[in-house]
């Protein structure tokens, strides 16, 4: 069984439709990673998975769970971490606080307890250092490793990254993706939104092609680099490499 | 005309007693209008389409007409159709806090709304529920932006109180009238009632400064 089993799925907002029919599985420990030009809904597609964007049609299972109803959607969430492009951490918190928070409130997990996996959390992207900084207090790539470690402590089964470095300084992309490659080798299941080439291809399992709300093209990625078979993904490609 | 300084202080303990009322109504119209405020702030910003309205319709119509009218609203036209006598007291901070709770009800909507919405999205990707996320996340920050547009409106109520006097009620206001009343000392007892105000007024602007300055150096 796949952990993640998309069919038929559709997001409009409002007259505009943005995913016009995706059937996608997600296997356990695979590497998925999305790429296609911006508007062509590879944010909206992950967005659903863990349905902070309300799907118009189509079904949506992760790890058997079906994405229907506020219980089941909770239940969903506890097990798919997300990393943000504007990372997202909470301004009025310490990082150490920003990381047991979830764990603490959702999973009932003790304070001495949570803080422990925060500490092994934040050695494990190098920031055990910041455990008592606020968030305005790190650099932008600082930021988004807590932003790692926040969504890792809650254990999820996978991981979403909806274009993790984006938002980054170039010279901070490096410490970002160098922990996403570590958290890939150590059998992670990753959904990776990006626009770092170089990155998806070295290590995402399965490259996905998107364009216009549909799926165009989809392969091991160093196949689709290379020969690429549509000529959408050709054009799309050869403006960005 | 003369300025007669021994009349002031003769109607100085008498004025404070209104004073204390005043501060009375206001602390416990503050109280009344806060949990309002918090509860219709939240309706105006829920997914449901009916408590939004319903939120809307609250905001509107207390925001919408004079306080002194829904003074005499609750005061004289309740106890017409309910054939019961209203205490002035219960009339004067249901008054007060009812339209306070409006005013509040749009600090908080905007305070919660000025949070920026990947805030909620980090917290339900977590698994935390909405209200876990409104609780620990967005209300913590929002708190902090609301405490100077809630300190206008405090002060505001606490000036307002004063249109309570109308029904009777015996605050800083209504006492100056009814020494007035007996003394036709006007310029001494209204200067006397203005300063005694302002002092109010400018404690707790001062006492907002202060927060504002503990929440922001604090962080918390």
């Amino acid at each position: 069984m796949s952990i993640i089993e998309i069919r038929g799925l559709q997001k409009s907002f409002g007259d505009l439709q943005v995913i016009r029919g995706i059937d996608l599985n997600i296997e356990e420990k695979e590497v998925v990673v999305i790429i296609g030009p911006s508007g062509s809904g590879k944010s909206t597609l992950l967005r659903c998975m863990n349905y902070l964007e309300q799907p118009t049609g189509g079904s949506i299972v992760v790890d058997g769970i079906p994405l229907d109803g506020e219980a089941n959607i909770n239940k969903v969430r506890e097990e798919v971490g997300m990393v943000f492009q504007r990372f997202n951490l909470f301004p009025h918190m310490t990082v150490l606080d920003n990381i047991t928070l979830a764990p603490m409130k959702v999973r009932g997990i003790d304070k001495t307890q949570a803080e422990h996996t925060a500490i092994d959390l934040l050695t494990r992207v190098g920031l055990a250092d910041k455990a008592q900084s606020y968030p305005d207090q790190l650099s932008g790539g600082q930021q988004q490793r807590v932003a790692i470690a926040r969504a890792l402590a809650m254990q999820p089964k996978v991981m979403l990254f909806d274009e993790p470095t984006s938002a980054l300084d170039p010279e901070m992309v490096g410490e970002v993706l160098d922990v996403m490659k570590r958290l890939a080798e150590s059998g992670m299941t990753m959904v990776i939104v990006t626009h770092e080439m170089g990155f998806a291809r070295e290590v995402g399992d399965r490259l996905l092609f998107v364009d216009g709300g549909y799926i165009v093209e989809q392969g091991a990625p160093k196949e689709v680099f290379e020969n690429p078979k549509e000529e959408r993904t050709r054009s799309f490609l050869s403006k960005v490499l | 005309m003369t300025f007669n300084l021994d009349l002031i202080l003769n109607s100085f303990p008498l004025l404070l007693i209104g004073a204390g009322v005043t501060v009375q109504i206001t602390l416990l119209s503050v109280l009344v209008g806060v949990v309002i405020g918090l509860f219709v702030g939240i309706m105006r910003i829920s997914s449901f389409k009916l408590l939004r309205f319903l939120g809307a319709v609250y905001v509107d119509f207390f925001r919408g007409t004079p306080l002194l009218v829904q003074i005499f609203l609750i005061y004289f036209a309740i106890p017409a159709i309910t054939g019961q006598r209203m205490d002035p007291f219960v009339a004067a901070i249901s008054a007060c806090g009812i339209n306070s709770g409006a005013y509040v009800a749009e600090i908080f909507r905007a305070g919660i709304q000025s949070i920026d919405k990947g805030q909620m999205e980090a917290g339900r990707s977590l698994g935390m529920t909405w209200i876990q996320t409104m609780r620990f996340i967005i209300v913590p920050q929002a708190f902090k932006r609301v405490i100077p547009p809630l300190g206008n409106e405090f002060i505001a109520l606490l000036k307002d109180s004063s249109l309570v006097s109308v029904i009777g009620f015996e605050e800083l206001t209504r006492r100056g009238q009814l020494i007035i009343a007996k003394t036709y000392g006007s310029l001494e007892i209204w200067l006397s009632v203005a300063i005694i105000y302002l002092i109010m007024t400018l404690t707790i602007s001062r006492f907002v400064a202060f927060l504002e300055k503990k929440f922001n150096t604090e962080r918390k």
